[in-house]
């Protein structure tokens, strides 16, 4: 004790005078090598160190430093998701940043980029997301209605569009939002549209420039391989498939070397292509494809979702459907077909989302009624939806309905070896109008739009909302996040315009104009990627546009 | 705690830059790793025999790590894995090291020099920590005029980096 006080006291002021006149107009800070000036910096939140960047240029190159974008970005957005899936919680409690990329989930792929990653670009990406902040562009295809309505797919910053007047046309959603390229897309007859289009799923987005396969469905059952070469910025026609006697396809997917149809006379073909030897980019190089197989689907009603997945041992199609039942109006099925790599088939199988638990949280109207209520007063609350459901997306193991009644219903899909199965649904509130478009991707993101065009939501719904602390944020409201642009305080002021004309009951051009305006609807459609998402926007007269919310 | 078995303690003399020899409890100065990985390549009777020179820390400042390294004494060693990446990122400090910490810039940063060159890692960090206190809150030109750090940007620059910053800036 005494021991402490006596070197306490010894050595408290001598230092300070002495130095003090010649350190005083020091810039000490800055005079820090960066490792330590870092350690700082590692102590400070995000919105300071943005702060810090304004400082100086040193303090800048400091605070935009990598390494503590990476500690943030990990701390922020891996962690948590850690902390709710179901299984590495426990361990997880005390899983601190770390440079592991085992320990990054699924994001290790950032991870693997390493040294040429701009950590506080993806910080900040993200960050924009959780608060759906973005900008908003609007690519105008076409000032007439489309026949038959476009067909859209969008593939890692590119919207490709099909519609028989235009053709097929490739558009970047990224930087110049231009048109990419566009392909005459021939009709055989006056009747022969195309009916479907489908995008090669085995691109690995990281490869930004390698050319994309697309394969385009018709009236009179005949498909075609299209390439989209984004050096030279074209497509080639690689395979046309003769027209056959099955009928419309309906919907088809594309994995390359595999090709699944759905015809509307409820025939599902898979198909293999040759591996292409060499790489020749002209025109018609494939070989025709061997028919793997060919079986009756379970149905065709839409909406439905078509996809494929590609393992070791086998091809898995996978149709997911909704289907009308008897007490909750509206369920979801999934049939799956299992060929391995050969073709033969291994097993087709039926699930159907269990009923009878369809209650998820009903327990607790107060805290999720008041959006819920469809416009014309019915109460969609007690069961299952009555109307047809508007779209349904399916990216394993989410899969996810959206309903006019203004939610939207999140399943869980277990498919394996031994069983495939879909959890009850649990409905999701947040929309206040009519939900007519939804599109759930890898990690549970989920986007949805409304079809009066004016409201979008970002759903995080990794993990499902079985587990106790989704379900807590989807009663609190967390679990999405409603797009904020700054678009939306303009239309806020259209909206009050309208109100004033209308009570003063003229003005009628104007009201007029706006109506218009407002009744521009989504038409359900909606993709998007790490970056981007892109909804089609049908305006007045059936013109159409692309909206490209852009959060970067 | 008997008086006698104080004075048994194995000591160390280390001799700063300014060419002062001080005395020290050997358990005190091992808090520093630098220290503690010389005294065991030197070998158990070394380090009675001559003052181990630290070239890069004056008198004054090593009394008051050393004052430092006294009262964290008994704290447990520092984790093995105790890197950058792994530490809690809250700036608290506790009560007694804000108090140590009181001192005038120049001091502030001697001692985190030395913390660093002597690697005693749980004081770099309480240095650390005051310092991003020092900040925070802060706007860029008070934390300039803190640090009389010099504002090297045109105004364009300075405009560019205000939108650059307008998603993150706490406002």
């Amino acid at each position: 004790m005494p021991k402490r006080s006596h070197h306490g006291t010894q050595d408290l002021e001598q230092p300070s005078k002495r130095r003090r006149l010649a350190g005083a107009r020091l810039d000490r800070l800055s005079d820090l090598s960066d490792e330590l000036l870092l350690r700082i910096l590692s102590f400070l939140s995000t919105g300071t160190l943005v702060l810090c960047r304004r400082v100086s240029t040193r303090l800048k190159a400091v605070a935009t430093d990598s390494q503590l974008w990476k500690a943030a970005y990990y701390n922020r957005f891996v962690r948590p998701r850690a902390l709710r899936l179901p299984g590495i919680s426990d361990s997880a409690k005390h899983l601190l940043f770390s440079s592991k990329s085992s320990k990054w989930l699924d994001e290790e792929y950032l991870v693997r980029r390493g040294e040429t990653l701009d950590w506080m670009k993806q910080y900040k990406l993200r960050h924009n997301w959780t608060r759906g902040s973005c900008a908003v562009s609007e690519i105008s295809i076409s000032d007439l209605p489309p026949a038959p309505p476009l067909l859209l797919r969008y593939h890692n910053g590119i919207v490709f569009t099909l519609d028989s007047s235009d053709g097929l046309r490739a558009w970047s959603s990224k930087e110049r939002r231009e048109l990419l390229a566009t392909s005459v897309i021939e009709p055989h007859t006056k009747d022969d549209l195309p009916t479907s289009m489908a995008v090669d799923e085995s691109n690995d987005p990281q490869f930004a420039n390698q050319d994309i396969r697309i394969s385009i469905g018709f009236h009179d059952g005949r498909f075609c391989i299209y390439s989209f070469q984004p050096d030279v910025r074209r497509f080639a026609r690689m395979y046309e498939h003769a027209r056959s006697s099955i009928g419309r396809l309906s919907a088809m997917t594309l994995r390359w070397p595999y090709l699944t149809t759905m015809s509307e006379t409820r025939q599902l073909s898979i198909y293999k292509f040759a591996e292409v030897l060499g790489s020749s980019r002209e025109y018609s190089q494939l070989a025709p494809p061997r028919l793997l197989s060919s079986l009756k689907s379970h149905t065709t009603s839409k909406p439905l979702s078509l996809s494929m997945k590609i393992t070791h041992h086998a091809v898995v199609a996978s149709i997911a459907y909704t289907l009308p039942t008897y007490f909750s109006g509206y369920s979801v099925g999934i049939q799956e077909v299992r060929l391995s790599l050969d073709g033969d088939i291994v097993e087709s199988r039926l699930a159907t989302a269990d009923h009878g638990v369809f209650q998820p949280l009903h327990a607790h109207p107060q805290a999720v009624g008041e959006s819920s209520t469809s416009p014309n007063g019915t109460n969609a609350r007690d069961f299952g939806s009555f109307s047809t459901p508007t779209s349904l997306s399916y990216t394993h193991p989410y899969l996810l309905v959206a309903h006019p009644d203004n939610t939207l219903t999140l399943y869980l899909v277990t498919s394996s070896l031994e069983k495939l199965a879909i959890s009850p649904g649990s409905r999701l509130w947040g929309h206040t109008s009519s939900v007519s478009g939804a599109h759930v991707g890898g990690r549970g993101r989920a986007v949805s739009v409304s079809c009066r065009g004016g409201e979008m939501r970002v759903w995080e719904l990794e993990g499902g909302v079985s587990s106790l602390g989704n379900r807590k944020r989807l009663l609190n409201g967390e679990l999405s996040i409603r797009v904020k642009t700054d678009r939306d305080l303009v239309q806020t002021n259209q909206n009050s315009l309208e109100s004033t004309e209308s009570d003063r009951g003229f003005g009628l051009g104007l009201s007029w104009a706006d109506r218009v305006e407002d009744s521009s609807v989504t038409r359900g459609w909606v993709g998007f990627d790490d970056e981007n998402v892109v909804v089609l926007k049908e305006l007045a007269e059936g013109a159409q546009a692309l909206v490209v919310y852009d959060f970067t | 705690m008997a008086a006698a078995d104080s004075t048994e303690k194995p000591f160390v003399l280390i001799e700063t830059s300014d060419g002062i020899e001080i005395r020290v409890d050997r358990e005190v100065a091992e808090r520093s790793v630098l220290i503690k990985n010389l005294l065991e390549d030197l070998g158990p009777e070394a380090a009675e025999q001559g003052a181990i020179p630290i070239p890069n820390v004056n008198e004054a400042v090593m009394r008051k790590v050393l004052e430092w390294c006294e009262q964290h004494k008994k704290d447990p060693p520092a984790a093995a894995d105790d890197d950058a990446d792994n530490r809690k990122k809250t700036t608290d400090i506790d009560e007694w090291d804000q108090k140590f910490m009181q001192v005038d810039q120049e001091m502030l940063f001697e001692i985190i020099l030395a913390a660093n060159y002597l690697d005693i890692k749980a004081l770099l960090d309480v240095g650390c920590k005051t310092v991003a206190n020092m900040i925070k809150g802060k706007s860029p030109d008070e934390i300039r005029k803190t640090f009389n750090i010099q504002n090297d940007f045109t105004p364009e620059e300075e405009d560019q980096i205000r939108r650059e910053n307008e998603w993150a800036e706490d406002r």
